[in-house]
């Protein structure tokens, strides 16, 4: 191996270092007109009429749209499409988006957003889910509250109770928590030489886009293109239209180049929010630690709009036991809309909120039955052979031991420090949490596809739809390609996420892109090879049959001398040799009723094991190490994959700790904190190799996984050093100290 | 958007006070501006004038005399953090400075603002009320010296008047043998408005307490001296029972100037062992 499994450069590492990369702010302005929206500032309201005679007076202001001007269907979601460009006639959150404002220059379009006037008629609201429920509850939207409720039934969970010797039963919350990505949301839209209705912005999908752009202007697809721009991080909040649909709607009237910048509290106040999930959840042991049942009761509230709801609300579901073995599962999940800011993908689909509660599950039957937290885990993992709670045979590919006895290690060397008697107010405590993760959207296909072609004059392009939003899916797809065509990483061209010159890749989320995509790619090359070979067999005179392809070349079985480059090939047949890939994960789709199925392909694995101090007298948490194990099946880039990880524990700190959004208050960094350098624990990454025989050299994924253990680990580790669980999420300077108080009580 | 002003930049503290007597009361005046640039940001002000007065050279100073330490009001917090004087003469106040923000912040931003713009969470307000700070004030109506404690009105209020230039903060270099120390809790390690904080300045006097003097901040509309928690501990010898009691009659102010609120539940304990925690800190640094 010559490229996988090794550090290259990041191809895009320079341009960012010299700050040349141009991210949606950056793209450029000359004769540009900007964009403003008019957001409701109320939760749940009619719009009885929109006066904008003196906003139109404002001096450069060219138009006003509203959402009539829009010629198509006004309403975009993933899945459900519910959620409208411009608010129609009402509002369901604070922020939904009433007008826009196109002017000559970004001080009128703001002058003119503050003189329109919007007359509302307050309509109730609803802001708990468990209201939302109620059959008299104000209806968000006509066809009711519930967006969907799913289950996952294995066994007899009854049963598996009446045999268990412990049964611990606790409820966990979580709140919204946004992607706090450093990009603000931007970017530009022009007709292209082709009079194609261009969008250029940060995105995570730029094919997704292009079909609610082309939705919502009533244009033909191939009207439409998006391009992604630099973009300065994602976590999910990049898979929903932000700007995009705004800004071709204003070129579509107007036919002129447009440019829009959110605020950064624009950002805050709109973009798509973690699901705050209510979880309770009873689950049983056999005094061996041998877990016989659980049962699972998930409510989230999406807020206004569906978005990735469903998606969440399964796989939360699925993934309910955690990276165990369970032989009797009863998991009920439901999604409800409520007048909250609209919820979304982010970093995981719920699977770090439901991993905050597994893993307080298996901490507390480890107390109960007086067992050690690894070896309880260990006892309980799954394993090649094992069945999943969805009645999914793992056949290969199964860490999460391997991630535990990494761990194990690492406590037994004693690398954790003790209290120093000191200071008696600093307690320490150390935790474990460990995850597991479905690579791919939840059974359901979500295919790939690129291609690689040859030039004569010797260039190797690579096209692939896939938006790399930092995580570096560009060198890794890149490694790949390079190694399984035997050509160096410097011969390529990568032409990547623009709708008109590349294919659909589907979604950069779900950690699925070096799977998917990746494999997507080999397919390709596998093509590649044939084409080159069939070329050859006619350049050589050699049948096909006697011919084979390695490092670069086509070669002769027969003669040993007798080979020839492929860049070769293209020249000497002076045109273009093109390869074409596809891939689809092997899933099955959940049966409807009880959740049964092969929801992925594979799964990723991890452990991470914290060590905290806590001080006893203002409930102040430092996370002081991190060791974080994790099975990626193949590291293709081993410090990308260590990066991954250090960012993800940096938000599973923030995500355990302080992060907070709340609806209607929260602005800003100035009110929404994320952990500083300085808040960050010292992180030993540990990388498992349990090879995937599907995966692109053996790879799975790793982006949301980086995350998910770390918050467990973290509150595991509270509970260990002040004897007593905190089941709400942040564990923020209150709850901490009023949980060392119960202890104290005891 | 920020609305279109006028920016001033005088030489001299007079030029300032012209200029501030000129734009009857629609000016504000601007040092580092991490709090002013916030509010013109987000519409909170909108000044006609807007004056600089980072140029003027006394203000920029840190001075000593009869034993007099003065800081000008333009002063930033790594300046106060870094100043061998201040250090010297008040570290409490020179911790405080080390802890604000982010260096960013600190580069920025200077203890006239901090004081000025009077947020009950400022970081230096505390240690300066310990150290028995004065202001400063000039203005067209000639010069005044105002006791710290006196110039704050509420949140985010104070007493100058709009043509009142605040510009030196000076108060008595504290002796060798008197005992310091802040304390400060946030929800971050850095980068955090201060949830609690706690400056003590003490004397010991054969074993016993004598001259203390304890601020906090964050916990009361403005920050408070805590005077029944110091007639307390006057002659109170050094032990926990002592600080103990003290800290009791510290939470009782609290709750006296704020009111019992949802979050008193936390506030009473916390400012209870971070008062307690000041105490010790102080006797540790220097013993």
């Amino acid at each position: 191996m010559r490229q996988v499994g090794i550090e290259v450069p990041k191809v895009d590492v320079l341009e960012k270092a010299l700050g040349e990369a141009k991210y949606g702010a950056d793209l450029p302005t000359g004769e540009l007109l900007f964009l403003k929206v008019l957001r409701s500032p109320k939760p749940h309201a009619k719009i009885v009429r929109i006066e904008m005679d003196e906003a139109l007076r404002v001096p450069g202001v060219e138009k006003i749209f509203i959402a009539k001007d829009i010629p198509g269907k006004n309403l975009v979601g993933t899945i459900t499409k519910d959620q409208p460009i411009l608010a129609s006639d009402r509002v369901r959150y604070i922020g939904d988006p009433v007008a826009l404002v196109v002017a000559n220059g970004e001080e009128f379009a703001e002058q003119a957003t503050k003189k329109l006037r919007v007359i509302y008629e307050d309509l109730p609201a609803v802001f708990q889910p468990e209201e939302a429920l109620q059959p008299y509850a104000p209806l968000i939207h006509d066809k009711g509250n519930l967006l969907l409720e799913f289950h996952v039934i294995k066994g007899d969970s009854p049963r598996g109770f009446k045999e268990a010797d412990v049964i611990v039963e606790e409820t966990y919350t979580t709140t919204w928590v946004d992607h706090a990505y450093l990009e603000p949301d931007a970017g530009i839209s022009y007709l292209d030489e082709q009079g194609r209705i261009t969008v250029v912005c940060p995105t995570q999908n730029v094919h997704y886009d292009q079909k609610e752009v082309a939705s919502v202007l009533s244009l033909p697809l191939d009207q439409v293109r998006i391009i992604q721009s630099v973009t300065g991080g994602g976590f999910g909040g990049r898979l929903d239209i932000t700007v995009q649909c705004l800004l071709a709607l204003a070129v579509f009237h107007l036919k002129r180049p447009v440019k829009i910048i959110y605020s950064r509290e624009e950002v805050f106040q709109i973009t798509s929010k973690r699901h705050p999930l209510k979880i309770r959840y009873k689950s049983g042991a056999k005094r061996d630690g041998t877990l016989s049942a659980v049962e699972v009761d998930i409510l989230g509230d999406t807020g206004a709009y569906a978005s990735y709801g469903s998606t969440v609300a399964i796989r939360s579901a699925v993934h309910a036991t955690g990276p165990y073995q369970v032989p009797n599962v009863k998991v009920r999940s439901r999604m409800v809309y409520t007048n909250n800011s609209w919820s979304g993908a982010m970093r995981g689909f719920g699977v770090p909120q439901m991993a905050f509660a597994h893993e307080s599950q298996m901490d507390l039957l480890a107390q109960a039955l007086n067992m050690d937290p690894i070896e309880i885990r260990l006892k309980n993992c799954l394993r090649v052979g094992s069945e999943t709670a969805t009645g999914q045979t793992l056949m290969a590919s199964v860490g999460i031991g391997e991630t535990l006895n990494k761990v194990k290690e690492w406590r037994e060397r004693g690398f954790f420090s003790k209290n120093n008697p000191k200071r008696p107010f600093i307690k320490k405590g150390i935790g474990i949490g460990s995850m597991w993760y479905g690579v791919g959207n939840t059974g359901i296909a979500n295919p790939s596809t690129a291609q690689v072609e040859v030039d004569p004059n010797g260039e190797i392009r690579l096209f692939t739809g896939v938006a790399d939003i930092g995580q570096g899916s560009d060198t890794i797809l890149l490694q790949i390609a390079s190694e399984t065509i035997g050509v160096s990483l410097k011969d390529f061209r990568l032409i990547r996420a623009d709708t008109a010159i590349t294919t659909d890749a589907g979604a950069t989320s779900a950690s699925r892109q070096t799977y998917i995509s990746g494999n997507a790619i080999l397919n390709a090359i596998k093509n590649l090879k044939e084409v080159a070979i069939g070329e050859a067999s006619q350049l050589l005179s050699i049948d096909e049959k006697d011919l084979f392809y390695e490092e670069g070349k086509v070669k002769s079985r027969t003669c040993l001398t007798t080979s020839i480059p492929i860049k070769e090939i293209a020249k000497r047949c002076g045109r273009v040799i093109r390869g074409e890939g596809y891939f689809d994960p092997e899933t099955t789709r959940l049966d409807p009723e009880t959740g049964q199925g092969a929801p992925y392909a594979t799964y990723a694995f991890a452990t991470h094991l914290a060590e905290v101090e806590v001080d006893l007298e203002t409930g102040k948490v430092r996370v002081n190490r991190m060791v974080a194990s994790h099975d990626v099946g193949k590291a293709i880039h081993p410090k990308n994959v260590m990066g991954q990880i250090m960012g993800g524990v940096a938000m599973g700190t923030g995500f355990a700790l302080m992060e907070e959004f709340i609806p209607g208050k929260t602005t800003s960094f100035v009110n929404y904190l994320i952990p500083t350098s300085k808040d960050v624990p010292e992180v030993i990454p540990i990388v498992v190799e349990e090879k995937e025989p599907t995966g692109p050299f053996g790879a799975k994924g790793v982006g949301e996984p980086a995350l998910i253990p770390s918050a467990p680990a973290i509150l595991n580790a509270i509970a260990d050093a002040i004897g007593e669980r905190i089941y709400h999420l942040p564990a923020n300077l209150e709850r901490v100290l009023e949980a060392i108080h119960k202890s104290k009580q005891r | 958007m920020i609305p279109p002003f006028e920016y001033k930049i005088p030489k001299t503290i007079e030029e300032a006070c012209d200029l501030l007597w000129q734009a009857e009361g629609k000016s504000k005046i601007i040092a580092g501006g991490t709090d002013l640039v916030i509010g013109l940001r987000n519409g909170d002000q909108s000044p006609q004038v807007i004056i600089d007065i980072t140029r003027i050279e006394e203000l920029r100073k840190i001075g000593e005399m009869n034993g007099v330490l003065s800081i000008g009001a333009a002063i930033t917090h790594s300046e106060l953090a870094s100043s061998s004087w201040v250090k010297k003469y008040g570290k409490v106040l020179s911790d405080a400075a080390s802890e604000i923000g982010s260096p960013q912040v600190r580069n920025l931003g200077t203890i006239g603002g901090n004081i000025i713009n009077a947020s009950p969470a400022a970081d230096t307000i505390p240690p300066l009320m310990v150290l028995n700070a004065m202001g400063r004030v000039v203005s067209k109506e000639g010069e005044r010296q105002v006791p710290l404690y006196q110039l704050f009105k509420g949140p985010y209020e104070t007493n100058l008047k709009p043509y009142e230039l605040l510009t030196q903060v000076i108060f008595l270099k504290l002796p060798s043998d008197m005992r310091s120390s802040f304390v400060r809790l946030a929800r971050r390690e850095a980068m955090a408005i201060a949830r609690m904080s706690v400056a003590v300045v003490f004397q010991i006097e054969r074993g016993k307490i004598e001259d203390i003097r304890i601020a906090v901040g964050s916990v009361t509309p403005t920050p408070q001296r805590m005077l029944e928690a110091e007639t307390f501990l006057k002659g109170k010898p050094l032990d926990e029972a002592s600080f103990q009691k003290a800290s009791h009659k510290v939470s009782e102010k609290m709750i006296s100037q704020s009111g019992i609120r949802p979050t008193t539940s936390y506030k009473k304990p916390v400012v209870e062992a971070l008062f307690i925690r000041a105490m010790r800190k102080a006797l540790e640094e220097q013993a």
